[in-house]
């Protein structure tokens, strides 16, 4: 697809590309990955979106992507409304800063980053449960969701980097990322 | 401000709105009712993924099963789900006739209870395993439309299965008895002791609490919804069966430990009784 000239039309076709990206995403969430079950858990790559939008476009756009895709992801959801949204936006800001000197020469690095980023994600989400009344969700099912969701993560961070990265137009990118696209 | 400066902080700024917006949305998915804005866009959303989650199971489910360990298997699961609800509701009519019986025996003035015999249900297909790691749930494809509404007992197999936590037009949500936010006020024995029956997270045996020091309890015994006054689940229904039972001399309950009747991790049709709890 040719590049569009004027900003309205870039607009569009991100706005378009997320959109694509943002349902593609749910339906795999809920057709494929909620069947891979272990204990009690299953991988989650709605959880990997804020990361993979930090780490391809920077904080501002992290953080912004994060709370679109955890509303996105909320709404299939029977945790308390908005909780993916908060926790996403931190994420996806926390992400963008972090690796925002970081030189991606290898795959590995985008590996432990988004691995990292999941653990964190995952922590927090439980932690804010508790917070809001649901107590069980650290001492009960954090661990099990960290079991499944790390190695999932270790398999699905690069490739959730490469579709962000498809979806965000290349001025949104940070540096190294829109000169030599996510490490693959 | 400088430009630099000013450049620097947006991102900050950006994401301090996005908590704050993230944060007024919590509290007004919180105060709201089932009826609230929030549950309402809820369930506009679950509507309109029905039949994308139809669509797409027809699609992608084969690769789901695939990689689960189940290539080729989908009809010979499909009838074993069958035959296993056909089964399990055949143990679940004997337990209930055995505790029937017993009640009758027992206790005469129990014709104003409600009788889970009695009760009108509608049979529903799951349609979704668990969709968060936080909570353990289920989507039936059974919803308001049906008569299905939030509170109602689901039974499946031998025994409950949970109630519905959220029902929309086209679908329910069904909490099951394994969650973590789960307690259902059971009694056993041939005195009808009472007892609570709390989840301990998927996949994990369930706790029963105020089991009191020396009950004579047997490993295998069935353990039924109490119905008691204002319960959540009418009585009778077989909820779980004794797992283990360990005793101290200090401790104030008995500690004792139960599995689910119905078999939670391979569910594929349940009923919904269609009962209310009194408020």
């Amino acid at each position: 697809m040719s590049a569009p000239s004027s900003p309205s039309a870039m607009r569009s076709q991100t706005a378009a590309r997320v959109s694509v990206l943002l349902f593609v995403c749910l339906v795999v969430q809920h057709a494929i990955l909620e069947r891979l079950t272990f204990a009690g858990a299953h991988p989650d790559l709605m959880v990997l979106l804020p990361f993979a939008a930090g780490y391809v476009a920077g904080p501002e756009t992290g953080a912004a992507f994060g709370f679109g895709s955890g509303l996105v992801a909320d709404l299939l959801l029977p945790t308390p409304f908005g909780m993916s949204a908060l926790v996403g936006c931190i994420i996806g800001y926390s992400t963008g800063l972090a690796t925002s000197g970081l030189v991606r020469g290898s795959w590995w690095i985008t590996v432990v980053a988004g691995l990292l980023a999941t653990a964190v994600s995952l922590a927090l989400y439980a932690m804010l449960g508790a917070v809001l009344g649901h107590p069980a969700m650290v001492h009960v099912d954090l661990l099990p969701a960290l079991e499944v969701g790390i190695p999932g993560a270790v398999v699905m961070a690069a490739p959730a980097c490469s579709l962000v990265a498809w979806a965000l137009p290349r001025d949104s990118r940070s540096g190294l990322m829109a000169a030599s696209g996510p490490a693959r | 401000m400088p430009p630099r400066t000013r450049r620097a902080s947006r991102p900050r700024l950006t994401l301090v709105l996005l908590v704050l917006a993230s944060i007024t949305i919590i509290t007004l998915d919180f105060r709201g009712d089932t009826k609230g804005v929030i549950p309402g866009i809820q369930h506009i959303a679950e509507d309109a993924y029905s039949p994308i989650r139809s669509a797409s199971d027809a699609v992608v489910a084969p690769i789901g099963s695939f990689l689960a360990g189940a290539l080729n298997a989908g009809n010979l699961e499909h009838e074993n789900a069958l035959l296993r609800n056909e089964n399990g509701d055949l143990k679940r009519r004997i337990l209930q006739a055995e505790d029937a019986r017993r009640r009758l025996a027992e206790i005469s003035a129990l014709d104003h209870l409600p009788w889970t015999g009695n009760i009108p249900r509608v049979d529903a297909e799951v349609t979704e395993d668990s969709t968060s790691n936080f909570d353990a749930t289920i989507t039936i494809d059974k919803g308001t439309a049906s008569g299905v509404a939030d509170g109602m007992p689901v039974v499946a197999g031998a025994g409950l299965v949970g109630r519905v936590v959220d029902s929309w037009s086209s679908g329910s949500t069904v909490q099951l008895l394994t969650s973590a936010q789960s307690d259902v006020g059971v009694r056993f024995g041939s005195k009808g002791d009472l007892a609570l029956v709390t989840g301990q997270g998927k996949q994990r045996a369930l706790q029963v609490d105020y089991v009191a020091p020396g009950t004579r309890l047997r490993k295998g015994e069935v353990l039924f919804t109490s119905g008691l006054q204002n319960d959540i689940f009418p009585a009778g229904i077989p909820v779980a069966s004794v797992a283990s039972v360990a005793s101290s001399s200090s401790a104030t309950q008995e500690s004792v430990t139960a599995v689910p009747e119905a078999h939670l991790a391979e569910l594929q049709y349940v009923s919904i009784l269609l009962w209310e709890p009194a408020s």
